[in-house]
């Protein structure tokens, strides 16, 4: 017997048997050709003889489908006549053949020799050439009964899918398995079992958190409507973790409420303890809510990207305005600066303010110099707009 | 025992199968008894080892082993264990290996029923069954090995096309195989005996079981698949004249002239030149047939990979075996002897008026099918050949065959009598009347066509039970002796009227159900209601359910009688297969006797209605039924005694001892 703690056992041996299997398969399609090859020499009944069997039974017929009437007298003598013909001439071939002599092997020797040999050598050489004698039979089952820690993560999800396929209710199991499918960026699966885990073992700040996040990353990233529902009650289990609030800032400043968002985790702050490890972060964090220009300073971030596109229309062209409007302002306390003022001149042309861009135009012709100047002037032209349009 | 062995015992049957194809036909060729007698044991072991190599691919499937690369691409652990085992021929490679299995099936029945053939021809048969089993499993192995291994095995699968997640997976494919496949069995025999350049009735009659068995499973294939798709796809249709369906009706429609061509030649030794050659077109068939749907030419759902290399390797096997024996047709035709002589008008020549029309019917299919498909290969322009082209040239040709079918079997041999055929066929003749002026009378003459549809119908209905009548003498002789007569009819007698009978039943519910069946799309919101033929249907609202592997949104129905009494529980459903994201309608289908009430769900309306789609069927399950009845006829001739021919005694041969002690 195999001992389950050895690893290499079980599939040596395994190899093994296949290569047995495949020895004994081998001899026994070799012994199917070569046992008719080396039986005595017999000789079947000449083929005129299983003609005449043939004959006979027609024959027989005739004589019922004319005792049935199926056929006229008449026609069953010329039909009787045809067998008969035909009988005879099968006869005298069978004579013929009786008188054939069988023929010997020798000439053949090489035929039959290869034909014996090529059993075993094309199925070994095919087989070298296209199997894989080394990859082990893998049933599910089998794998699933292994020691959890060999496995990889997806197989450990795997076993984990399957239990709970079989244990539905088993609470603890889903509790388990929703944070991985949420770091895994498997959302939907995520939200399922979340909830299966809250059905079951109740709500707890951490369960109802990962719900939020799991439902707003099924929307893209968008939080809704449930997904805040959920960060609201985690913050309400939890009144000291600073995540739901995060959450819930980001949900506010989502619908523009950045005053809100910023007053939330101000308040949070205010009664959070001296020595908390996030004061520092948290606090930069509602600096840059309340004061977007510091955020806009470099460009809008990735987030800022995000909020926009998730907002409708007019609280974009809002958005970007503030951001334009926080760019014009630095360009003026900083005019050396021709790739800000490209951006401003086409902003405000994207925001069908063609006045503006050409007074923008004017301004940083105006500010820079030299090289700089012309290239922010060709870069205008590029976009259809002259210098000499602008109203002195 | 590990996978590996099926794969290997794949390529071992394909090196047998190689010694089959040359060893018996060089053996015959020399008058080598011993090298011919290979073929018998080559043929079991390459079977044997093919199932093996089956018994093996379903085991993965069952035990879900995901280190085959085919179980994850078609199987799931969650799935159905049905549909884990019919999941192993739902997709190419499996359905590839089903092909060959069967295959090799024939090739064993032929070596174990094969005592009565004389042994150069059994030799020379088994042998070009050995070229199509090799050119198959070498197919298999280069290009659709269905044992290819993934490592790192993943740990679940893709799962099996849902539309295939059905009882008709385990019906339909192995159906049909049986009768394409089947056809193999007469090809080869055709190109043995024009390989030997000697063919006879004898010919005729050891080919003939094998043509009636393979015509019985294509028979049942064919229905199988057309209630199948008329259940499954939710269009209410039971055939669309799609190009996979012409595939698999071509060579029914050839293997049907060639069951009736056989006849003649076992019975009369004419056509035999003609039988050859049916024989030979048949088999073609069902490769062509093969090659449409698997090489991905045709785009159903029964294509599971395009692959060019796949498409075009098949395209090279049928050309060589098509080409190939047609050339040795050519070859070699001459020399075969024409006999047996007839009138015009005799058993002989209505079966050749029945081979005419049923050649140039396959013939119209296989333009209407062909022509779209080359036109695009040549232009680019996608063209419908659809049922309108069928109706206009397939229905015609059926008229004239259909109304000369009850007469075929009461013709004599050699010269028959017309007129007095047909004085004996006037009560069948005067039911048909009946028919059509009871249809008339009931639509008040507005369907003409389906009148006369109908009395075809039971003319050929009709026609089959007069020839059994006639045949046992009833009327003429004492019912007594009637009876045993009847009863001792051939089987073969009861055999051709059953199939004639069914194909009346057929014919009878396609007329019905295409002039009488109502169709209706219309919202419906629940506690609705709409009459559908005579009865109220009351729609009850949708409840959600869910399955092994699918959730499902349940649309229930009550059928009402006229005094508002619930009658039957329709339930109709959409279904959702997660684990590959689609989603399918099953129909909601109630079966009153022969008619059926059959309902799909369309889309949700604004408001919580739902577009329903109700037909009324009447008659339609006589379009199976039918098949069934033909299916029967087959089975019941197979089992005549006159196809059982002995195996000759060896008496006569020369003393076996004497010629060993001389050698």
């Amino acid at each position: 017997m195999f001992r389950l703690d050895s690893p290499r056992g079980p599939i040596m041996s395994a190899r093994m048997e296949f290569w047995l299997i495949a020895v004994l398969l081998t001899f026994a399609a070799t012994l199917a050709v070569l046992l008719p090859l080396t039986r005595r020499k017999t000789a079947d009944a000449a083929d005129g003889q299983y003609d005449l069997e043939v004959y006979r039974d027609q024959m027989r017929e005739v004589d019922a489908d004319a005792a049935r009437g199926l056929i006229d007298p008449q026609s069953a003598e010329q039909a009787r006549a045809e067998i008969g013909r035909r009988m005879l001439k099968a006869e005298h071939e069978a004579k013929q053949q009786d008188n054939t002599k069988i023929p010997g092997m020798q000439g053949a020797r090489w035929v039959v020799l290869s034909a014996v040999l090529s059993v075993p050598l094309i199925s070994w050489s095919l087989y070298a050439l296209t199997g894989s004698p080394d990859v082990p039979a893998q049933p599910l089952a089998e794998r699933m009964a292994k020691n959890p820690a060999d496995g990889s993560v997806n197989e450990l999800i795997a076993r984990a899918e399957a239990h709970l396929a079989q244990n539905p209710d088993d609470g603890q199991g889903w509790d388990v398995l929703a944070p991985v499918y949420l770091r895994l960026q498997r959302p939907q699966d995520a939200v399922n079992a979340y909830r299966n885990a809250i059905r079951l073992q109740g709500e707890s700040a951490e369960r109802t958190l990962g719900l939020g996040e799991a439902l707003a990353l099924v929307a893209g990233g968008t939080i809704t409507g449930d997904a805040q529902a959920m960060f609201e009650r985690a913050a309400a289990l939890d009144p000291n973790d600073i995540r739901p609030r995060f959450m819930i800032a980001r949900g506010l400043m989502q619908e523009g409420r950045n005053g809100d968002a910023a007053d939330l985790l101000q308040n949070f702050l205010d009664k959070a303890p001296a020595d908390a490890p996030w004061r520092d972060q948290l606090k930069t964090a509602i600096e840059r809510i309340r004061n977007p220009a510091v955020a806009a300073a470099n460009g809008p971030d990735q987030e800022d990207v995000e909020a926009a596109a998730n907002m409708n229309p007019e609280d974009r062209n809002a958005m970007i305005n503030s951001m334009v409007a926080t760019l014009d302002e630095r360009l003026k306390q900083n005019p050396d600066d021709v790739e800000g003022w490209k951006r401003l001149v086409r902003s405000y042309l994207i925001l069908n303010r063609r006045d503006d861009a050409l007074a923008a135009l004017k301004r940083g012709n105006d500010a820079l110099a030299g090289e700089k100047r012309n290239d922010l002037v060709a870069f205008a032209k590029g976009l259809g707009l002259e210098l000499a349009e602008v109203k002195p | 025992m590990t996978v590996e062995i099926g794969q290997f015992a794949l390529i071992l049957a394909l090196t047998l199968s190689l010694v089959q194809s040359i060893l018996p036909v060089f053996g015959a060729w020399r008058h080598d008894g011993r090298m011919m007698a290979v073929a018998v044991p080559t043929a079991f072991a390459v079977f044997a080892l093919i199932v093996l190599s089956f018994v093996i691919l379903t085991h993965a499937y069952v035990v879900s082993d995901f280190s085959v690369l085919n179980v994850v691409e078609n199987s799931h652990s969650q799935k159905p264990m049905l549909y884990k085992i019919t999941g192993v021929w739902g997709n190419h490679e499996g359905s590839m290996l089903l092909w060959v299995l069967i295959l090799t099936f024939f090739g064993a029945l032929v070596a174990f029923f094969g005592n009565n053939l004389p042994p150069a021809l059994k030799a020379n048969v088994l042998g070009v069954h050995g070229w199509i089993t090799t050119a198959f499993l070498f197919f298999i192995v280069a290009t659709s090995n269905p044992f290819r291994r993934i490592v790192p095995a993943p740990m679940e699968g893709q799962d099996l096309n849902p539309i295939l997640q059905d009882i008709g997976l385990a019906i339909h494919p192995p159906l049909l195989y049986l009768g394409y496949v089947g056809f193999s069995v007469c090809f080869s025999f055709a190109v043995a005996a024009l390989i030997e350049g000697r063919i006879d009735a004898a010919w005729a009659r050891w080919v003939r079981p094998w043509t009636l068995t393979a015509w019985v499973f294509l028979t049942g294939g064919i229905a199988m698949g057309s209630y199948w798709a008329y259940y499954e796809l939710g269009w209410g249709g039971w055939w669309f004249w799609d190009p996979v369906e012409n595939a698999s009706f071509m060579p029914w429609l050839a293997g049907t002239a060639l069951l009736h061509s056989a006849l003649v030649m076992e019975k009369r030794s004419a056509l035999k030149i003609w039988t050859v050659l049916l024989a030979l077109l048949t088999f073609s068939l069902s490769l062509l047939g093969t090659f449409l749907v698997r090489s991905g030419v045709l785009t159903s759902v029964h294509t599971f990979a395009t692959d060019p290399g796949r498409g075009l390797f098949i395209l090279a096997i049928l050309t060589l075996f098509i080409g190939g024996s047609l050339a040795l047709f050519a070859f070699r035709a001459q020399t075969l002897s024409s006999g047996g002589l007839f009138q015009p008008i005799s058993r002989e020549g209505a079966l050749v008026f029945n081979n005419l029309f049923l050649t140039t019917a396959t013939a119209t299919v296989l333009i209407g099918t062909l022509y779209p498909l080359l036109l695009e290969a040549l232009t680019g322009d996608k063209i419908s050949v659809g049922a309108p082209f069928f109706n206009m040239t397939f229905g015609p040709l059926m008229i004239p065959l259909l109304a000369a079918v009850p007469f075929g079997p009461l013709l004599a041999w050699k010269r028959g009598d017309l007129l007095g055929v047909g004085q004996r066929l006037m009560t069948a003749f005067a039911l048909a009347l009946l028919a059509v002026a009871f249809i008339l009378y009931r639509t008040s003459a507005h369907e003409v066509l389906a009148a006369f549809g109908i009395g075809l119908a039971v003319w050929v209905m009709a026609g089959s039970l007069t020839d059994l009548a006639l045949k046992s003498g009833i009327g003429k002789v004492s019912a007594a002796t009637a009876l045993a007569r009847f009863i001792g009819l051939p089987r073969s007698v009861f055999g051709t009227a059953l199939a004639h009978f069914g194909l009346g039943i057929t014919l009878l519910g396609v007329v019905s159900v295409t002039t009488f069946g109502t169709e209706q799309v219309v919202a419906m919101k629940p506690g609705d209601t709409l009459p559908v033929a005579g009865y109220q249907l009351r729609y009850d609202g949708l409840t959600p359910a869910t399955g092994p592997n699918y959730t499902e949104q349940q649309g229930r129905f009550t059928l009402l009688d006229k005094a508002a009494r619930p009658v039957d529980t329709i339930i109709s459903a959409k279904r959702f297969y997660p684990a590959r994201r689609t989603p399918t309608t099953e129909a909601g289908i109630v079966t009153h006797g022969v008619n059926q009430f059959y309902i799909s769900l369309g889309d949700d309306m604004a408001g919580g209605g739902i577009v329903v789609r109700i037909w009324w069927k009447p008659f339609v399950t006589l379009i199976w039924l039918g098949a069934l009845a033909m299916m029967m006829g087959g089975f019941v001739s197979l089992l005549d005694r006159r196809l059982r021919v002995g195996a000759p005694a060896k008496a006569k041969a020369p003393r076996p001892v004497r010629a060993e002690a001389s050698a």
